[in-house]
């Protein structure tokens, strides 16, 4: 790292405090049995919270939303690559109608998304599986990873791989050793920003879902009635979420 | 082993409109051609296709001897150095070198070795394990060259590979891809629009204009034997005598020089250095520029209604507003053929001498 100036610093150091500062009272919260106001330090610390989010539909629901996430984010980027590379090599004549479609999503909230989606759902008997639930979120990432892994793809990268073709790659020795390199920290950023999307969607969750516990879904109805409990389903939530960052963070600068 | 290429009536239209309009080239096997010609002659349009980047529209390219229609580029054992060296920044400079043969299968610690052989080669023995991102512009040409040598090609294309760097490494890297392709005898063909680069890169030049090649010789022909006034102009010849030749002489401004072929109509054309001053010339001029060049002086003398440029020794030249007599040798008088009126749209390449 070069050095940096301490003006610099002194806004990373207040940027970190103001992220750390709402998560460590999420902490505090979440092993407070008793804290009443005014009091600065909880009265009783305990585990009520973490046993109370985990007795109820928390689990399942923390499997369904990573199921869900994971896949959602793996048919998403193989669905955005192809599109992403005809937009980013603009390959299109008139590519405004096309991204404005794609882009849609992204403009409406996703419960009307959602809520348009269960209408077709009820009829393909889609409605509260997990497949629906998946389709569902894929109509509102597959924007969001598109438009990221877009900028990735133009001038450079295709230079790069016609120069391996002409030194005698095969296709997938040019995907491997010269694309996937090229275009690893978009691919990385459009990875995170795909599970991240799925991961704490709620608005299409609550149209399409039904009965299927998501974990968004099973965390709000807590927020008003029971804080501790609420802030121990927010550290489950945080989890999987804090992993991804970091995991695409080292993606984009170590090697695949 | 190198092969013998060519390409017969290619038609390319990259972009819907075509580029190439039925060209046809050849290169013997080991030979080192140069493709000059002015931007957007097609010179890099005719690259991709020879190397597969680019679809025929028509035609046909041969590379010894078999047909490269429905050849796969990476099939095509055509190395191409582009104009940008086109490294991958996240492998060392021996990996980038290694690419074909990693291509090809060789095991790590050998293609190591073989890519560390081809650098010292081009003269890059101590930058072994550096990333490109931290090169100059011309060593990373070298190790785009290096790599190009590593898949031991049997053709090598280069498309404008000094247009990127300053004269000095200019100089040093054209001496390199001579030295590489004499040492080989590896058929290569090389671009650039410069026509000094063309002479020194060269064995044999092939020009092209709007998309066909209309000259294709030794060096020394396309300067002096000009098949045409587009060619000549090309090759920097303005000295063109338009007019009709009577008994051995063609009349310029007034008085009569000697111009060799046969009576008829004519052009003929004469480099500007072998122009020459003689105070006793019957040819009189007044000298309207004369311009400090570095090496030389141009002089530009307006003869009567025709303009002759010169290019004399530094020193020699006379001052602007100065009267001279100006010599036009005979034998160094050019007479285009078909009183030059063979166009660069019109005929087939001609291609003197040769295999």
């Amino acid at each position: 790292m070069t050095e940096r100036s301490s003006p610099c610093r002194l806004v990373a150091a207040a940027l970190a405090a103001a992220f750390a500062l709402p998560i460590g009272v999420l902490v505090v919260r979440a092993f407070a049995d008793a804290w009443r106001a005014p009091a600065v330090i909880p009265q009783r610390w305990g585990l009520r919270g973490l046993r109370e989010a985990l007795s109820g539909m928390a689990l399942d629901a923390f499997a369904n939303s990573l199921i869900v996430a994971i896949v959602v984010t793996v048919v998403a980027v193989a669905l955005a690559w192809p599109a992403a590379r005809v937009l980013g090599e603009r390959r299109l004549r008139h590519p405004a109608l096309p991204f404005l479609v794609l882009a849609l999503p992204l403009l409406v909230p996703s419960y009307a998304t959602g809520a348009g989606l269960t209408q077709w759902f009820l009829r393909l008997g889609l409605v509260d599986a997990l497949p629906g639930l998946a389709l569902a979120h894929l109509v509102i990432v597959l924007p969001y990873v598109t438009v990221v892994l877009l900028s990735a793809f133009g001038p450079p990268v295709t230079a790069l791989e016609e120069m391996a073709c002409s030194q005698g790659l095969t296709a997938l020795q040019r995907l491997r050793w010269v694309t996937l390199p090229a275009v690893r920290p978009s691919l990385a950023a459009a990875v995170l920003l795909g599970f991240l999307v799925s991961w704490s969607e709620y608005g299409s969750s609550l149209a399409v879902g039904g009965g299927r516990p998501m974990l968004p879904l099973v965390l709000l109805p807590f927020v008003r009635s029971d804080p501790q409990v609420a802030s121990a389903l927010s550290l489950l939530f945080l989890a999987p979420a804090v992993a991804a960052l970091v995991l695409a963070a080292r993606a984009a600068r170590s090697p695949l | 082993m190198s092969s013998h290429l060519e390409c017969l009536d290619v038609t390319v239209s990259p972009d819907g409109a075509p580029v190439l309009r039925g060209l046809c080239l050849e290169v013997a096997a080991g030979e080192r051609t140069v493709l000059v010609g002015p931007s957007g002659a097609g010179k890099t349009t005719l690259l991709r296709a020879i190397a597969g980047l680019a679809s025929l529209d028509a035609g046909d390219i041969r590379l010894g001897g078999r047909s490269l229609r429905g050849v796969a580029t990476h099939r095509r054992r055509i190395a191409v150095v582009f104009q940008e060296p086109r490294l991958l920044p996240h492998l060392d400079v021996t990996d980038n070198v290694a690419l074909p043969l990693r291509a090809a299968g060789v095991r790590k610690a050998q293609r190591r070795a073989l890519a560390r052989m081809r650098l010292s080669e081009v003269g890059l023995a101590g930058l072994v394990d550096r990333r490109p991102p931290g090169l100059s512009g011309g060593e990373q040409q070298r190790v785009a060259l290096a790599r190009a040598l590593c898949a031991e090609p049997d053709l090598l294309l280069l498309d404008e590979p000094l247009a990127s760097l300053d004269p000095n490494r200019r100089e040093e890297l054209r001496r390199l891809v001579v030295r590489v392709q004499r040492e080989r005898e590896l058929t290569t063909l090389i671009v650039t629009h410069d026509r000094t680069e063309a002479a020194q890169l060269g064995e044999r030049i092939a020009l092209m204009l709007e998309g066909r090649i209309v000259q294709h010789d030794e060096p020394r022909k396309l300067f002096e034997q000009p098949v045409s006034a587009a060619v000549a102009r090309f090759f920097g010849v303005r000295n063109l005598l338009h007019g009709t030749v009577r008994a051995g002489r063609l009349e310029v401004a007034g008085t009569e020089v000697a111009v060799p072929g046969p009576d008829g109509s004519a052009i003929v054309a004469i480099r500007p250095e072998h122009v020459r001053l003689d105070g006793g010339s019957p040819l009189r001029g007044t000298v309207v520029e004369a311009v400090y060049s570095g090496s030389h002086v141009r002089v530009v003398i307006q003869c009567g209604d025709q303009r002759i440029e010169a290019q004399l020794p530094v020193g020699e030249g006379p001052r602007a507003g100065e009267e001279v007599g100006v010599e036009l040798s005979l034998h160094r008088l050019w007479r285009l053929p078909d009183g030059g009126t063979v166009r660069a749209s019109a005929g087939p390449a001609l291609r003197a001498g040769g295999p």
